[in-house]
């Protein structure tokens, strides 16, 4: 299992360089404006904005096309039908099968403002480290025990993932096939579960024993995110605001 | 089982967000009561990292090619309270590592996973009361514990993905839809339900200090 969400972040650009808080705080707001988005004149500005960010980050196209497939075939999945069963406006009649305008409006509009949101997290998460990010969060205001959750998972996530991997091929080895659903096979695969449970059990007491010896707990730990924040860090963030609080205008006055 | 960005209104996503807070809030309220919060850290991170793993087991489901299991159900009986938060941080990491869910979306796919995950916690408890060394009723209640948190999280899913979809479809057709995809899932529930019901008398075998969540 292979992560990779940061294997980015080493580039130079202006979005790398951008101090984290004000980026996640920037970035967000502009996720949250964009999932309000209900005005169609506001879509090509929408992605526009998001095509734009994507490009100053010069994070590489493929890591965007990579990233969209998978949740794209689950939207197009839960979306599909809705030229079909939305709306009163007929545009197009095979048939039973009638086509109508406003269901067909309706997916151009969730299908940019999912693209549009897709693209500006991937640059909000995609242009800094994970622990990097963390800390940002951290300095936000993200509760401890929230962080060290979020820290630790991250850390066993992929190992963990190579210990099931290993443990699916030996069962594969030793003539385990889940072909068709029966109670062995369910048996089986809940047995499977409960083994790679229980090794994790294990490994995270060994793990906070370890924590323990290097003082975890003793002392109150500080949310301090060391980077300065300079006046481009915020003039960055107010201009990323300006255009955020412009979308709400427009969507609201216009 | 998660609603991506771009569908739902941002009264829905930012109510998802307030509601997120709130019960964020209550349960590390409750884990900071318990005896030794911190020991728990740990073992609720490495097992959130196990659950985000397991999660990607396929179970054949015919005619359906195949079917993933949710397991928010058996994260709420052997996590208790850090079931909120596992689930937290799981649905973080899958959307911003994966693209599962989103970032807008993160509040309202948290309540809907992790709410129910805390009601199949409260359901799995009452082994306290009815038997803890008892395997008939560890079995039945991970049985009800596995099928009702993934059926409230598959109501609770259906019901804001088509109540939200923009465009005017019908009410009737809105509510017939709803029954259908959930009458659609109760072969998953049953599954699900005998999957957790499993792990659960597996885990009371080996390792049953995992049960007292």
């Amino acid at each position: 299992m292979k992560l990779g969400l940061d294997a980015y972040a080493h580039l130079k650009s202006p979005i790398h360089r951008w101090e984290p808080r004000c980026k996640l705080v920037g970035l967000m707001g502009l996720i949250f404006v964009f999932s309000g988005v209900q005005a169609l004149g506001l879509l090509p500005g929408m992605v526009g904005v998001a095509i734009a960010l994507y490009i100053i980050s010069q994070l590489p196209l493929s890591f965007l096309l990579r990233r969209l497939r998978y949740p794209g075939f689950f939207l197009f999945g839960a979306i599909a039908l809705l030229p079909f069963i939305s709306g009163n406006t007929v545009i197009w009649q095979f048939g039973v099968l009638t086509l109508r305008q406003e269901g067909c409006l309706a997916v151009i509009l969730i299908a940019a403002r999912f693209f549009s949101i897709l693209t500006v997290a991937l640059i909000a998460f995609g242009t800094a480290t994970f622990s990097t990010s963390l800390k940002a969060m951290r300095g936000l205001g993200l509760p401890q025990v929230l962080a060290d959750m979020m820290l630790l998972s991250y850390r066993y996530i992929e190992e963990f993932g190579d210990l099931f991997h290993r443990m699916k091929i030996a069962m594969r080895l030793r003539g385990f096939q889940v072909n068709k659903l029966s109670y062995r096979n369910l048996r089986m695969l809940a047995f499977l579960t409960g083994t790679l449970l229980v090794r994790s059990y294990e490994r995270s007491e060994r793990v906070y024993q370890a924590m323990r010896l290097r003082g975890y707990g003793e002392f109150r730990q500080r949310n301090g995110f060391q980077q300065q924040v300079r006046r481009g860090d915020i003039f960055a963030l107010g201009v990323v605001l300006i255009v955020a609080v412009g979308f709400v205008f427009v969507e609201v006055f216009l | 089982m998660h609603i991506p960005d771009g569908i739902l209104p941002p009264a829905v996503t930012i109510g998802g967000y307030a509601m997120t807070g709130a019960v964020t809030w209550f349960s590390l309220r409750r884990i900071d009561r318990q005896p030794h919060p911190q020991a728990n850290i740990p073992k609720a991170s490495l097992l959130t990292a196990a659950f985000f793993v397991a999660s990607s087991i396929h179970v054949p489901l015919p005619p359906v090619a195949s079917v993933h299991l949710v397991l928010n159900g058996l994260l709420g009986a052997v996590l208790g309270y850090y079931a909120f938060p596992a689930i937290l941080v799981g649905l973080f990491f899958q959307a911003v590592m994966f693209q599962h869910g989103g970032l807008s979306t993160l509040g309202v796919n948290a309540i809907l996973m992790g709410v129910p995950a805390l009601i199949a916690g409260y359901i799995f408890r009452l082994r306290r009361f009815l038997g803890s060394e008892n395997k008939l009723w560890t079995g039945v209640l991970g049985f009800l514990a596995g099928a009702v948190a993934v059926g409230l999280a598959a109501s609770i899913f259906f019901a804001l993905i088509i109540t939200n979809l923009p465009g005017d479809i019908n009410v009737q057709a809105e509510r017939m839809a709803i029954y259908a995809l959930m009458l659609a899932h109760l072969p998953l529930m049953a599954i699900e339900g005998a999957f957790v019901a499993m792990v659960a008398l597996f885990l009371q075998q080996v390792k049953p200090e995992m049960l007292k969540g």
